[in-house]
This record gives structure tokens, sequence and C-alpha cells, in this order.
């Protein structure tokens, strides 16, 4: 039986991690080749997912480490 | 001496068998590449960078403390975390006593369907895009946004890169739960970034200034 929207929104995850079966897979992309809005669903988490990846999001304040150090060498180490 | 060398080549548990056997400034070796995600975990509640980095300090002081402790069945970087995570919910009591919203009750089912918008033109948003700040604000907002169980498993998944397995064993959740709240933070994610998608803000503004526009 043909995936349904629900069915690929359950699955996003495992599309984009590659961790679906590969009969999931065929399924699955059987479905985007005809459904314009999973498709963008799809591209959509993948496009946050590789952002949200990057280094440069959530990056240590400037000087964290040296804060860090001596805070640990004035309660720890003196 | 060469110290450095020697100490690059120090496995963790070496490290940690040093440390408790005196030589406590290897510490810093020790939690050197952790830094950023203790930080990141205390982020993910806190959504601070005062309060998250103070947190960090307590996390990596509290380590310290407890470092005797640490038996290695778990990885080092994932019992930093989950200490990290404790120290932020002990903050973040004080912060909003009544407010508070446990980490380990679930107040929604796992099970609800969430029904993400149907947008039919995103288009990519361009790695160059984070040079922005604006950019980067953006999508930490987005992630505030986020109930707080769904943003910690987020920020430990696809900031952190930790596996399932271990986002799992930190947070005390199955694997299943992990992969649900994962599947419903991206979806939530991709929603609340869509309008700024749509109206452009994502994108580099010097590409619509060089008049290279094709349909023009």
């Amino acid at each position: 039986m043909a995936m349904t929207c629900k069915d690929v929104w359950r699955e996003v995850s495992n599309y984009i991690d590659n961790t679906i079966s590969p009969e999931m897979r065929h399924e699955l992309e059987l479905h985007l080749s005809y459904c314009r809005h999973c498709t963008a669903i799809i591209d959509g988490v993948r496009n946050i997912v590789v952002l949200v990846a990057d280094g440069r999001l959530f990056s240590l304040p400037a000087g964290f480490s040296a804060r860090l150090r001596a805070r640990l060498d004035k309660e720890l180490f003196s | 001496m060469g110290g450095v060398a020697i100490r690059v080549m120090l496995s963790e548990s070496e490290l940690i068998r040093r440390i408790l056997s005196g030589e406590r400034e290897l510490y810093y070796d020790l939690i050197a590449p952790y830094e950023r995600m203790v930080y990141i975990s205390a982020m993910s509640l806190l959504h601070n960078e005062t309060e998250a980095e103070d947190c960090a300090q307590d996390a990596f002081l509290k380590a310290f403390c407890h470092l005797p402790e640490f038996k290695g069945e778990s990885k080092f970087g994932s019992w930093l975390v989950r200490i990290a995570l404790n120290e932020a919910k002990m903050k973040l009591r004080k912060m909003r006593a009544d407010l508070y919203d446990s980490l380990d009750k679930a107040t929604e089912g796992e099970d609800d369907e969430y029904v993400p918008q149907t947008l039919g033109d995103w288009r990519e948003i361009p790695s160059e895009a984070l040079e922005r700040k604006e950019v980067r604000e953006l999508l930490q907002k987005a992630v505030d946004k986020l109930p707080e169980r769904y943003r910690i498993v987020f920020m430990l998944r696809e900031v952190q890169g930790l596996d399932v397995a271990i986002t799992a064993q930190i947070l005390g959740v199955s694997k299943a739960v992990v992969k649900t709240r994962l599947v419903r933070a991206r979806l939530q994610m991709k929603d609340m970034l869509a309008p700024a998608v749509k109206n452009g803000r994502l994108f580099s503004r010097h590409l619509f200034k060089k008049g290279k526009n094709p349909w023009l």
C-alpha cells in the first residue's frame, strides 16, 4: 500500500539520517516523486539539520576557556 | 620537555587515572574537548549565555569533585553532559520555581501527531548565510522556542552530534522516545523558520544586489 503523507512525516528523521530500510526508502521516494509538499518538508528539515550542525551556531562565548580555567584554578587548585 | 606531545597521546582513562593519583592539572586536558558540549547542554535549558557559562563552570567543578565516582560504564562525555543538564535543571528550578516544566515528566503524549506545515516552496538556505549574525540568531531563537523536552534532544543530537543511543542513555529514556522527539523538533524547527525562508530573510542580500537575477 502506498505511503500517505503522515507515514512520510513519521519517517522524516530515519530518511534523513539514513536509518531506514531499503524497502521503506523506495516507498518514501516513490511518494516524494509526486508529492511536492512532502518533498518541501524533507528539504526543509534536511536544511535545518545541516545548518544547525555547523559549528558557527552555538559557539562558545569569547574567552570561555580562559574564564573556566581561572575559576577552576581558584576553586580547585589554589 | 615535550609535555604537550605526551599529553595528546594519553587516553581518557589514563588521564583520569593520573588526575586521581594527584596530577590534577591534567584535568584541563581531559575536559578541553568537551567545553562546547557542556556549554551547549546548559544553553539548551537556560537560553542565556551568561547563565549557561556559569552553569558549565559549575558542572566542570562538580565533575572534578565526583571524578572518583566515574566508573567508565558510560562515556566520559555523556557523564559530563548529564552533570551539566542536572546543574542546569537546578539553576532553572531556582530561576522559575513555580513554572518549572519537569524534564522527566512529559506533559503531552509522545504519540500525538505533529502535522508539519506543508509549504510548497522551500528553497535551500546556503550555509554562507550563517556568516550573518542575524541568521544565527534566527536559528538560535527558533531552537529556544521548542518545548523543553524536544529542545534538549535536538541540541544533543543535532548540535552536538550525539547518536540516538547515547542521547537516550543521557536522558534516561528509550531510543524510540528520542527518535519521536527528534522528528517533532525537526519539523517544528522547519515550520518556525519557514516564514523567514519565504520572505527571504535567510538569504544573502548580495545575491539580489548584483543585478544578475535571471528572471529580470
